[in-house]
């Protein structure tokens, strides 16, 4: 009996000396946030909900490891506001990357303490402007027909102008990343004339598109038009226009969001 | 005791005399000498080796994550699900199962690789074994099965590294085992010098299955033609800011881009002195000549196959391309033809001078005016197999006065698609006395899967000579044609024109031509430029691209060419596969067929960086050496 009784005494004495590792990492805290800026307005770069992300390569990691990091993504909101407030402390590089704008340098070394705002200014590569989005149709067939006039502010070296798409969701959220997928609107056509019955297809340089529209070789602006796209009656929509270049991924620059009711 | 003490040590005596050396070679297994030694012996050493080539086959599984079940699947017995993740799925060019488009699953092949080093680094010890010929044959065999493996890593990534030595990994030395990535440009260098020796030194005859100089020459066509595009067209990508592309992993300078279209054009001319030909047995009825092109095991066409015997490795093709249960005893269809890939064959036309859908008296009758090679290639409504017709039909219009583009591309919003004049349905149900669906579809109440919901379904591959019980899984005996006559013609014709031998050009992509029964086998030159994908290309080059479309239809090339071609992120930019749907017109008893986006509003996109895949991270993890990574990865 008393054999058993420290039999079992020593067992549980060996099981509690086993127990000893408590997760004593700290749980990360530091936040990083910050700004896209849209060098020409000095505002925040219009933008889709994570249409992309800020990419950081933790530095301290690697060296502490001898490994090669994997980068992390931060997605990038349609304010142009970026944030994370769950990253382990230390030396990071950032990387403005693969959005709808000019290459943009990685900004090294950068520290992470409790908080951390780093911003980026960016020159997109196209501005849509005077954007509008009619209502036609009948009453029971309604019918959305979008305009707007795509800009390009540096044209030496702009990749080849890609497409120009209408965008139509039922929240405030909108974009390439947000968007109801409608085979009418997204079936690409290519002419070139300024009006299409869907999404705009391009492919030329921002000269040959000019040539091929018979718009003069110094315009600022081109036009197009798109619809008219069928809409349902008694919704309430939120649309946009957006435009990209082939770089890259191909993000688009937005107009900003319009709120229609169709009655 | 003394007699037993005498005994004992007698028997101990005997013992310890007995005591031989144990270190005798076990005369059950198979060492170098005996594979080396002996072209019996190197034949098995092979035969393995060959089992693991990449060859995108009918079990392969297109994306994926690395996961055992996806890529290449040597001896996997139970990959019926392949044919729902298929890589003709993935990009597009049938329809089916929704495959998510992937990066790609991690195919790293070094250990494979390992294997043809070991022979030849090792191989040269037993050159007295064997005379001249034969030992350079050898050599040169492994050598193509070497190219063969690089080719799969290639036409993925780019530049990989270069490994011809047999590595330590216990003893080696960790800056040596960290081998960086060579440049693309050597890489398909280094895949020529392999695939030139072996041209150069095979015997011109082979087993089944099994190569010669002409099928490294066919590899040489294929593999150098890829290198071709990727020096000329991946410029176009926008990809010059990327750490792999400046430092030549990704990409190359396009002026190389002649000579490797230089190595494949003469590789395809080594080719046509061999003892191939042009599929014609069954000459005049072309379409079923084309379909039996990929059935005859004894086809002059063939140059290299991977077979399957129906019983230790079978394969589902006829279980899963055919619906059950009236063709097939398993789970039925998993993919279908797009209208796309059918219109890009002589088709006839769907719409008269009004934009009216053309009234047909029967719905087989839409096959009169199709080209013999899309009838070889597809099954249509009407057609007959394993003793059943193929029925299939989407609906009853009760009236259809207007033109095509009142349907809306099949929209439910449109006016004329209203439930009170568009009847849908399911098997069996009539509309005042008639049915309103096919047999074998289109039926509104079921998923894409056994149902004819691109109004086709595809016969390239499929065995009549099975009855459907037989069609079941892992039965299907067809060998995968690896390499044919026509795609060396296809791969001619491409090189040839991109050097400007553009005459010469089309007399190949006329052979085929005549060989489909098109009605016009010899296109006009024409060299005028479009740019639709944002380069300029010459439209008889583009002809020359699509014809490569319509012959190698579901033989899993399109996706390596629309990618190799750097076009893949336009050509499935929001793409919506369309279907080819029969409606009854009620009140005229006649058919009309329709363009519709398929039911699901499915679509597909693949990104830019789909051009490359990611070198494995894993990969990356043990070894840094292999940074940069690809483009946008």
């Amino acid at each position: 009996m008393k054999k058993i009784f420290y039999l079992v005494i020593g067992a549980t004495l060996l099981s509690l000396a086993s127990c000893n590792k408590i997760d004593n990492w700290d749980e990360p805290g530091s936040r990083l946030h910050g700004n896209v800026i849209d060098s020409y307005t000095g505002t925040n770069l219009v933008m889709d909900q994570n249409d992309w992300q800020i990419r950081i390569i933790d530095r301290t990691w690697e060296q502490k490891n001898k490994t090669v990091a994997t980068y992390q993504s931060i997605p990038v909101q349609k304010d142009g506001v970026y944030n994370n407030s769950k990253l382990f402390s230390g030396t990071y590089d950032m990387i403005a990357y693969d959005g709808p704008f000019w290459p943009v340098d990685t900004i090294k070394g950068v520290v992470l303490g409790s908080e951390t705002q780093q911003d980026f200014t960016v020159k997109p590569y196209l501005q849509v402007v005077d954007a509008t989005a009619t209502l036609g149709g009948t009453a029971l067939a309604p019918t959305l027909t979008f305009t707007c006039n795509v800009k390009a502010p540096l044209i030496t070296g702009l990749p080849n102008l890609y497409e120009v798409r209408p965008f139509l969701s039922l929240t405030t959220f909108c974009g390439n990343s947000n968007n109801i997928n409608i085979g009418d609107y997204n079936t690409a056509q290519s002419s070139t004339s300024a009006t299409a019955s869907a999404k705009r297809s391009i492919n030329r340089t921002w000269a040959a598109e000019l040539t091929a529209r018979g718009l003069p070789a110094n315009s600022e602006k081109i036009p197009y038009t798109m619809g008219p796209l069928l809409v349902k009656p008694g919704y309430t929509y939120y649309v946009r226009v957006g435009a990209n270049v082939n770089a890259l991924s191909r993000r688009y620059n937005y107009s900003p969001i319009v709120k229609v009711v169709v009655p | 005791m003394k007699h037993k003490l005498i005994l004992f040590i007698a028997i101990l005596g005997c013992v310890i005399s007995s005591c031989k050396d144990l270190q005798l070679d076990p005369k059950g297994i198979l060492g170098e000498p005996e594979l080396f030694g002996t072209a019996f012996g190197v034949k098995k050493y092979f035969t393995g080796i060959y089992f693991k080539l990449p060859i995108e086959d009918f079990i392969y599984y297109a994306n994926g994550t690395g996961n055992p079940n996806n890529g290449y699947q040597p001896g996997n017995n139970n990959s019926w699900q392949a044919y729902k993740n298929s890589l003709d799925q993935m990009c597009g060019q049938t329809f089916g199962w929704n495959v998510a488009m992937g990066n790609g699953f991690g195919y790293w092949p070094y250990d494979n690789i390992r294997l043809v080093n070991v022979f030849i680094n090792n191989f040269p010890a037993y050159k007295d074994k064997y005379d001249v010929a034969t030992y350079n044959s050898l050599l040169g065999e492994a050598r193509f099965l070497r190219a063969f493996f690089y080719e799969g890593m290639a036409k993925r990534y780019g530049g990989v590294p270069i490994v011809t030595e047999v590595q330590d990994p216990v003893n080696g030395d960790p800056a040596v085992l960290n081998v960086p990535r060579n440049t693309e440009y050597d890489t398909w260098k280094f895949i020529y010098a392999d695939l030139k020796f072996a041209m150069d030194n095979m015997v011109a005859t082979s087993e089944s299955g099994r190569a010669n100089k002409y099928v490294a020459a066919a590899l040489m066509s294929r593999s150098m033609l890829y290198a071709g595009r990727s020096a000329k067209y991946t410029q176009y990508l926008g990809f010059s800011t990327e750490a792999a592309v400046q430092g030549g992993f990704a990409g190359m300078d396009p002026a190389k881009a002649n000579e490797f279209f230089q190595y494949s054009y003469d590789a395809g001319k080594i080719v046509e002195q061999g003892p191939y030909s042009l599929y014609t047995k069954n000459y005049p009825d072309k379409a079923t000549n084309f379909a039996n092109l990929f059935l005859d095991k004894s086809s002059p066409e063939t140059m290299f196959s991977k077979g399957y015997d129906g019983q230790t490795y079978g394969h589902c093709y006829d279980a899963l391309m055919l619906p059950n249960p009236d063709f097939s005893s398993f789970v039925g269809t998993e993919a279908g033809p797009t209208l796309d890939i059918m219109q890009k064959f002589d088709f006839p036309a769907l719409t008269d001078a009004d934009g009216k859908p053309v009234r047909f008296t029967n719905r087989s009758d839409i096959k009169n005016a199709m080209e013999p090679r899309l009838k070889g290639t597809c099954y249509f409504d009407g057609d007959v197999v394993r003793g059943k017709t193929f029925s299939i039909q989407r609906g009853v219009y009760v009236k259809f006065t207007g033109p095509a583009s009142d349907a809306k591309n099949g929209s439910n919003a449109a006016a004329v698609n209203a439930t009170s004049n568009r009847i849908l349905g399911n098997k069996g149900d009539k509309y005042q006395g008639v049915f309103v669906t096919g047999d074998h579809g289109f039926f509104s109440g079921r998923s894409a899967e056994n149902n004819a919901m691109m109004g086709a379904y595809i016969r390239k591959y499929i065995d009549p000579a099975l009855s459907a019980a037989q069609a079941n899984v892992n039965k299907s005996s067809q060998s995968w044609v690896v390499f044919r006559l026509g795609e060396i013609y296809l791969n001619t014709a491409e090189a040839a024109y991109e050097l400007g031998l553009r005459s010469e050009a089309l007399d190949y992509i006329e052979k085929i031509r005549v060989r489909a029964g098109c009605l016009v086998t010899r296109p006009t030159l024409d060299q005028s430029v479009s740019s639709t994908y944002g380069y300029p290309i010459e439209k008889s080059l583009q002809f020359i691209r699509d014809e490569r479309a319509r012959e190698l239809y579901v033989e899993n090339q399109y996706w390596w060419d629309i990618r190799l071609w750097r076009i893949a992120d336009q050509v499935l930019n929001l793409y919506y596969p369309h279907a080819l749907t029969c409606y009854y017109v009620f009140d005229e008893g006649k058919y009309i067929y329709l363009d519709e986006i398929n039911r699901d509003n499915r679509s597909i996109s693949a990104q830019k960086r789909a051009a490359y895949e990611p070198i494995p991270q894993g990969e990356i993890n043990k070894n840094k050496n292999l940074l940069p990574q690809n483009p946008l990865y």
